[in-house]
C-alpha cells in the first residue's frame, strides 16, 4: 500500500515538472516572438511615411526634369538663357509668395462681436492659419497680406501686425486649397470654429470656386541669408 | 488536484497568448516596409542632390552680364522660397520637454510642448527679422503646419520630427535672442512650465532647403 502511495506520487510530480517544463519552454519562444513583433500602429505609420516619400519623389522628378529642359535651353543661345531664366523666376516667385494666385479655397471672417469682453488676439489668428496648412492650404493671405514663410501675425495694441503691415478687424482669411477640406477641417467638432466662436468671436467659413490670393507687396530684403557657396 | 487544477488554467491562458500574437502583423513585412521607405528617402536624398545641381548648372549657364539684375531677384525669389540651401549669421533654439516631476493630481499636459509652444516661438523669430528658419532639418515654408502629436511634431506634410527640437534661424543674432528672451516673452513663459528652452547666438548657421518639391495643385498664377 505504502509503496504504490510513493509511485503514484512520484508519477504526478514529475508529470507535474513536464508540463512546467513544455509551459517554460514555449513561454520563452512565445516572449522570444513578441519582442519581435511590432504593433500593428508602427506598419501605419511606415506605410504613410512611405506614400508620402513617394510623392516627394516624384515632385523632385518634375522638378528635375523642369532643370534639365530650362538648362538645354540656356545653352542654346542669349536670348534662349534669358528666357529660361525668365521662367525659372517666375516658378520660385510663385512658390515664394511673390505672385498673385487663385484658385478654389474658402474665405473665413472674424470679427470681435459686440458686447464681448473677447478681442482676437495673433495667437487666434496663427492657429487659424496653421489648421489651415495643415488642410493643404497652398497660398493665404489676411487682409490682404500675402502669407509668406517669414510673415509674422503680431499683436500691437488693438491690432495686428502681419508683414509690418497694421491689420484691424474683421480679419478676412483666404485661402487656396481643396475648399472642402480647408472648410471641414476648420468646422471639426472640437475644431478652431468651434473653439473661436465660445470666446466669443463671429466666425464665419465660406468655401468658394474662386478666390484670389494677392501676391506680397512689401520689399525684399535679406541682410543675413546668403547662398551657401560651393 | 489542485495543481493539476492550476496548470491546466495556466496551460489555456498560454494557448491564448500564443494565437493572440500570431495575429499580429508579422515581423517580416514590417521590415520589408521600412527597407522599402529606406530605399525611397535614400533614392529622394540623391534626387535632391541632382536637383540642387542642376540648379547650379543652370545658374552658370543663365548669368550673363545681362542677366545679372534677373539673377539677383532669382536669387532673392528662392530664399523666399525655400529651395536652396542657405547660410548666415542667427540662433539655434533647442527646445525639449518638461523635466518638471509631477505630483499626484498635477497636468501633465500643461507640462509638455504644444503646437501653439513651437507656433509662438517661430512667429517670434519671423516678428525679430528671421530670413530663413528650419526645425530639426526642415525648412519651414509659407506652407508649412506645425501639429503636436504624442511625443514628435508633424511637419510639411507629416514629416516625423523626435525631440529635441532643434530651430535654427538666419537673422540677426542679437535681435533674435532677445525677442525670445524678453521679459513675459516666450522663453520665460515655457520655462515657468519646465519646458527646456535654450538659445545659442551663433556666427554661422546653416538652412537647409526644403526636402522634396513643391508644387501648386490647387493655385494658379492670377494674372
Amino acid at each position: 500500500m505504502k509503496k504504490s502511495l510513493h509511485k503514484t506520487t512520484y508519477l504526478s510530480i514529475s508529470m507535474v515538472a513536464v508540463f512546467i517544463g513544455l509551459m517554460i519552454a514555449m513561454q520563452f519562444r512565445t516572449n522570444n516572438s513578441v519582442e519581435q513583433a511590432v504593433p500593428i500602429d508602427r506598419v501605419q505609420e511606415l506605410t504613410i511615411e512611405k506614400k508620402q516619400v513617394e510623392r516627394d519623389l516624384d515632385q523632385l522628378k518634375e522638378e528635375s526634369a523642369d532643370l534639365q529642359i530650362k538648362l538645354e535651353e540656356a545653352g542654346k543661345s542669349h536670348t534662349a538663357a534669358t528666357g529660361a531664366l525668365e521662367s525659372e523666376l517666375f516658378k520660385n516667385k510663385l512658390y515664394g509668395g511673390l505672385v498673385p494666385v487663385e484658385g478654389q479655397g474658402v474665405e473665413v471672417l472674424l470679427d470681435n462681436q459686440e458686447g464681448s469682453f473677447y478681442n482676437i488676439k495673433d495667437d487666434d489668428l496663427l492657429k487659424l492659419l496653421n489648421d489651415l496648412r495643415g488642410a493643404g492650404a497652398e497660398a493665404i493671405a489676411v487682409n490682404d497680406q500675402r502669407i509668406l514663410a517669414t510673415s509674422e501675425v503680431r499683436l500691437a495694441g488693438s491690432h495686428i501686425n502681419v508683414n509690418l503691415i497694421k491689420l484691424s478687424p474683421p480679419y478676412k482669411v483666404v485661402a487656396i486649397g481643396p475648399s472642402g477640406t480647408l472648410k471641414s477641417s476648420l468646422e471639426i467638432r472640437g475644431g478652431l470654429t468651434e473653439y473661436l466662436s465660445d470666446l466669443g468671436v463671429s466666425v464665419t467659413v465660406q468655401s468658394k470656386d474662386r478666390v484670389l490670393v494677392p501676391a506680397y507687396t512689401g520689399s525684399l530684403r535679406f541682410d543675413y541669408a546668403k547662398h551657401t557657396q560651393r | 488536484m489542485t495543481v493539476g487544477l492550476a496548470l491546466g488554467v495556466l496551460l489555456a491562458v498560454q494557448f491564448r497568448v500564443t494565437r493572440e500574437i500570431q495575429s499580429t502583423e508579422p515581423v517580416q513585412r514590417t521590415k520589408e516596409l521600412a527597407a522599402q521607405v529606406n530605399q525611397s528617402k535614400d533614392e529622394r536624398d540623391a534626387l535632391q542632390g541632382q536637383v540642387d545641381n542642376l540648379r547650379a548648372e543652370l545658374d552658370k549657364a543663365m548669368s550673363l552680364p545681362q542677366t545679372a539684375e534677373i539673377m539677383e531677384e532669382l536669387d532673392r525669389a528662392r530664399i523666399e522660397a525655400g529651395v536652396t540651401e542657405l547660410t548666415g549669421p542667427g540662433v539655434e533654439i533647442t527646445l525639449n520637454d518638461s523635466i518638471v516631476s509631477l505630483k499626484p493630481g498635477q497636468d501633465p499636459n500643461l507640462y509638455v510642448l504644444h503646437d501653439e509652444d513651437v507656433l509662438r516661438v517661430l512667429n517670434e523669430l519671423r516678428a525679430a527679422g528671421a530670413e530663413a528658419i528650419s526645425m530639426n532639418g526642415q525648412r519651414l515654408l509659407a506652407t508649412t503646419e506645425i501639429r503636436c502629436t504624442g511625443p514628435t511634431v508633424l511637419l510639411n506634410k507629416n514629416k516625423r520630427l523626435a525631440p529635441p527640437y532643434v530651430i535654427t534661424a538666419i537673422g540677426n543674432p542679437d535681435t533674435l535672442d532677445s525677442s525670445l528672451k524678453m521679459k513675459g516673452g516666450v522663453a520665460e513663459t515655457l520655462q515657468f512650465w519646465g519646458i527646456q528652452v535654450t538659445v545659442k547666438k551663433l556666427p554661422q548657421v546653416v538652412v537647409p532647403p526644403y526636402s522634396g518639391g513643391i508644387k501648386f495643385e490647387y493655385a494658379k498664377a492670377a494674372v
